[in-house]
């Protein structure tokens, strides 16, 4: 039995529409589907209100008017099969209507219905929301790989961005440059890539990859390691550089300062000077890199990869003035005197205070990483404590392991679950040797005679009160010490903003610069900030997205030409590999034996380029890979058809799309009025084919609508794809031509051109091929 | 709420949820068992009744929707003596085997013939295109009404 509702009958479309408005409703035509999709319970949401249309006068005619048929949305299907108006100057649609399911559906069933009805996959369709997939809120296709026999053959569409995607700060459409990967296009992979991040080879090695957390494969065995495959085309563009950083073509003229040469540094000048600005980059340090050059360790990310990049960015043209002190010898006043505008990303460096007995002695973790060349030698002791739990907090525990440590102790106020830094990390600090005592704070540093011999804890109970906020609470009865000659913290950094004298008015926040939320401007006009100054201390990956916006802030407030922040888009059909997703193994990056890694040398390998396609084939391409099921869909295409709504007119091909739940561009409160279909000019004629497995009741396996002995030709063919699917090859192999075995064989073909079946769908490709040879064929007799 | 419906030739009141079924009212509110809950999906059209003159399934209609409306199920169509030769058909024929079909067969049946008393045999079929027999009765339920078709021609 139904679960309960409200019931409205509507009186006219306005009042429908605006029940429709207020949500929580659904609308009702001749019920045959809808009240099927309540019974079973299959969306996540079920309406607290049904508005039934059938009340609203007027809807359900068939008439001619000025050489345009037209037709009320609420006409059923039925009497548009048995009208021989309809039947003959409009043939297909007749014999389309005629072809749903029974005479019993058909007499309840009405066009606009037909047209709007929800997609038949079975997981879909399973009672109780039990599959809740991409098309229901869920992240999932289920048919991709499980029973997909009645699912497309061109490919599946997106609903929204990708999970993966979804998770990358940037934005990277994983995917897309996995997809382009399979193909063998690497400069398109290339390119899709460094639309949002202009270091991939970089990035790549020191990412904490949410991208591999979220993607949907971690639910069944390893999450495409798309970490692996960034480094493939990272490395790739590194050795095609030629083609990837080129000077600009054309000069704007305008001049930009960009104060940090870090991630968001240069990811704002790769973008600000492909779109031909001048861009100067300052930085106090010697070399440029920022984090990347100075804390990230070379085992992770050799020092030659961000020299070559910097390189790349200065054949660009982009000019590096490093050492370069900001606040003594340039000021931010002349700055901004002297360009037309300034960028601010200067990182987070500064140590901060946290006042605990003995803070002195102890050493700052970013510091040890940046002067790592002063701690050779075994200078760095036989015991030394880290206190962290982040990424930072690793890369600091196995330097000093590297650097000859015999001991290294790591502890952290979290708890081993809750631990900031990324497994990978953790993971490699373990097998490393370190010592994980999770759980404890700082009490105090324990000396004798000036020499440093421990650091005393104290039991950390809880890190957050009961509003999330940073409070940790400790157990001062529970203490103990941890012996070591060195103590390092990476206990997080702060910002320096002291470059910014007193007279230089800018809004800040907790010490960091507020930035507006769509161009990273500051309190200054024409005065922006990127990176860690102004999120605090983040990824490079994020200090990447956030460069980007600044450049788009920039050149907007500059008025110039930008690459948009790009973000993926949903609209084309996607494929994946039906064989190369069965591997369950992700790929693995080739590493030094332990015994052989240093602190100068990279512990991993570039992938080659066949393992990175062997990766790139194990991927989803998350998407819905149903069809559209409806009969007259097609034929209103092949008619070319005009959908007419409460709100606009569209063509019937516009209709269609790809959406949560539904199958149409419909929004919320739009309402199906009429569809009109322009009379076919003499001598034209046009037919429809469904193939179903039984003749009555059942769904179209493939179904057909063609328009010929047009100029143009029109074909349409459903079931096959996530859309009604109009093939323009076989159009084209059919304009001018007679209809022959011959020229109906080719357009056959030329329909199937392009598919790409799932693992159970590739006999659809023969059907379809048959079915429209058939149907041009059947046009002749 | 109440609704008013022509059913069976009589003005019948029936005090309905909006989540009743046709098919659901008719059975729980009224006894008449003959519109049968069987696949409640509209696949197989046991619930088949005649609305406004187009033979429907009862299950995929809301109650509330058929308020005005006229309708016909089985136990209608057997009461009038004008029908009885459909049935005495069926019967001749053995139309039927377990039977729980054979309601919406009837009403199918009955609204073909109220639009073409001389049906061709493929006609037959398909105005019973959309009824399903598993006990696989079919090829005999054709024979069945041109057989009446004769009769009530008569
Ligand atoms: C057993 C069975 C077999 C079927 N076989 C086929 C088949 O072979 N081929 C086929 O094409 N279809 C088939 N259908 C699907 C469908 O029921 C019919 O196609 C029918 O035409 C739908 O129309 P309706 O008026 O009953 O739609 P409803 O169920 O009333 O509505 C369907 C959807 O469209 C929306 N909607 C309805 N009217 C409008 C409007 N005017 N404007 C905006 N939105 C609207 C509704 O809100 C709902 O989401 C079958 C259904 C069943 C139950
Ligand atoms: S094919 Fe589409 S409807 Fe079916 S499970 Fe996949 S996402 Fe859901
Ligand atoms: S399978 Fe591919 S598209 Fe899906 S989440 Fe993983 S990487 Fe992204
Ligand atoms: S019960 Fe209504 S069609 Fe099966
Ligand atoms: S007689 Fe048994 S289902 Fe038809």
């Amino acid at each position: 039995m139904l679960r309960s509702f409200e019931h409205k009958n509507a009186k006219s479309v306005n009042e429908a529409a605006g029940v429709l408005e207020l949500g929580n409703a659904a609308l009702i035509a001749g019920g045959t589907d809808l009240l099927g999709t309540l019974k079973d319970n299959i969306l996540p949401d079920y309406p607290g209100t049904i508005v039934n249309i059938k009340t609203i006068p007027g809807l359900e005619y068939i008439k001619e008017e000025n050489g345009t048929l037209k037709i009320g949305a609420l006409t059923k299907l039925a009497d548009i099969a048995a009208s021989p108006t309809v039947q003959r100057k409009y043939t297909a649609l007749a014999q389309a209507a005629k072809a749903v399911a029974t005479p019993h559906l058909r007499d309840m069933g009405t066009i606009g219905g037909n047209i709007a009805q929800l997609p038949r996959c079975w997981y879909f369709r399973k009672s109780d929301n039990r599959f809740p997939c991409l098309r229901k809120g869920g992240t999932e296709c289920f048919a991709a790989t499980g029973e997909n026999r009645y699912h497309s053959i061109l490919g599946g569409w997106k609903t929204e961005t990708s999970q993966c995607t979804a998770a990358c700060p940037a934005g990277t459409d994983i995917p897309k440059y996995l997809s382009q990967i399979r193909a063998g296009d690497m400069d398109g992979a290339a390119e899709t890539i460094m639309k949002v991040n202009p270091m991939p080879m970089l990035t790549s090695r020191v990412c904490a990859h949410f991208c591999q957390q979220e993607c949907n494969r971690c639910q069944k065995d390893e999450g495409v390691q798309s970490g692996a495959t960034e480094r493939v085309v990272g490395d790739y563009i590194l050795a095609n550089a030629d083609k990837f950083y080129k000077a600009p073509a054309k000069e704007t003229g305008k001049t930009i300062a960009i104060i940090g040469a870090g991630p968001a540094g240069m990811s704002a000048a790769f973008y600000l000077r492909k779109a031909g600005n001048k861009v100067v980059i300052y930085d106090t340090k010697p070399e440029a890199g920022g984090m990347l050059r100075y804390a990230i360790p070379a085992y992770r990310l050799p020092k030659d990869l961000v020299a070559k990049f910097a390189s790349l960015l200065e054949k660009m043209g982009i000019e590096f003035k490093l050492g370069a002190k900001i606040g003594d010898e340039i000021k931010p006043s002349d700055l901004e005197k002297n360009y037309d505008a300034v960028l601010y990303a200067t990182g987070a460096w500064k140590r901060p205070v946290l006042g605990f007995s003995g803070e002195d002695l102890a050493i700052f973790g970013l510091d040890f990483l940046v002067e790592v060349k002063n701690w050779m030698d075994g200078k760095v002791g036989q015991e030394v404590v880290v206190m962290g739990g982040g990424n930072v907090a690793m890369d600091v525990a196995v330097t000093a392991k590297r650097l000859g440590a015999k001991k290294v102790k790591l502890t952290c106020l979290e708890t081993r679950d809750k631990m900031p830094a990324s497994g990978e990390e953790v993971a490699r600090a373990i097998e490393e040797g370190i010592e994980i005592d999770p759980g404890w704070g700082l009490s105090q540093v324990v000396s004798e005679n000036g020499k440093i011999v421990g650091l005393e804890v104290k039991r950390c109970l809880s890190t957050v009160d009961a509003s999330g906020r940073f409070n940790p609470q400790y157990d001062e009865n529970d203490k103990k010490v941890l012996t070591g000659e060195n103590i390092l913290l990476a206990t997080g950094q702060g910002i320096d903003l002291s470059y910014l004298d007193e007279k230089y008015q800018i809004q800040l926040n907790r010490g960091r610069i507020v930035t507006d939320e769509d161009s990273n401007e500051t309190s200054r006009p024409g005065v922006f900030g990127a990176g860690d100054v102004v999120n605090g201390p983040a990824t490079v990956i994020g200090s990447v997205a956030s460069g980007h916006k600044s450049a788009n802030g920039i050149s907007r407030y500059l008025g110039v030409d930008y690459f948009s922040y790009a973000n993926a888009s949903n609209k084309e059909y996607v494929f994946f590999d039906t064989e190369g997703t069965k591997n369950p193994i992700g790929l693995k990056l080739k590493e030094l034996d332990a015994a052989a890694r240093a602190v100068d040398k990279e512990d991993s390998m570039t992938p080659e380029l066949s393992e990175g396609v062997t990766e790139a084939k194990r991927c989803l391409n998350c998407a819905c890979y149903a069809v559209n099921p409806s009969d007259t869909a097609p034929a209103l295409i092949a008619l070319d058809a005009k959908i007419v709504t409460n709100h606009r007119t569209l063509a019937a091909e516009e209709l269609f799309d790809v959406n949560e739940p539904s199958n149409t561009v419909l929004g919320k409160d739009e309402i199906i009025t009429e569809i009109q279909i322009p009379q076919p000019p003499a001598g034209s004629k046009s037919a429809f084919t469904k193939l179903a497995l039984r003749k009555s009741i059942d769904f179209p396996v493939v179904n057909v609508a063609v328009l010929v002995g047009v100029e143009k030709p029109r074909i349409a063919l459903n079931a096959i794809a996530p859309k009604p699917y109009r093939s323009l090859k076989a159009e084209a192999v059919l304009a001018g031509k007679t209809i022959d075995e011959a020229t109906a064989t080719a357009a056959g073909e030329a329909a199937v051109a392009d598919i790409q079946p799932l693992a159970a769908t590739k006999y659809k490709a023969q059907i379809a091929k048959t079915l429209l040879k058939r149907t041009l064929l059947g046009t002749t007799e | 709420m109440t609704i008013t419906l022509n059913l069976n030739g009589k003005p019948t009141d029936l005090d309905v949820k909006t989540n009743y079924t046709l098919q659901e009212a008719l059975q729980f509110k009224l006894g008449l068992t003959g519109a049968k809950h069987m696949c409640n999906k509209g696949v197989c059209g046991s619930c088949t009744v005649i609305k406004d003159g187009r033979a429907v399934l009862s299950c995929q209609i809301l109650a509330v929707e058929c308020d005005g409306s006229t309708v016909e199920t089985v136990e209608g169509i057997a009461a009038q003596p004008k029908w009885k030769p459909l049935l005495d058909a069926y019967c001749k024929w053995d139309a039927m085997q377990c039977g729980y079909c054979t309601p919406g067969f009837v009403v199918s049946a009955k609204a073909l013939l109220d639009s073409n008393p001389h049906p061709t045999e493929d006609e037959c079929k398909e105005a019973l295109a959309g009824n399903i027999c598993i006990c696989g009765t079919y090829p005999r339920h054709a024979q069945a009404i041109l057989d009446a078709a004769l009769v009530m021609n008569d």
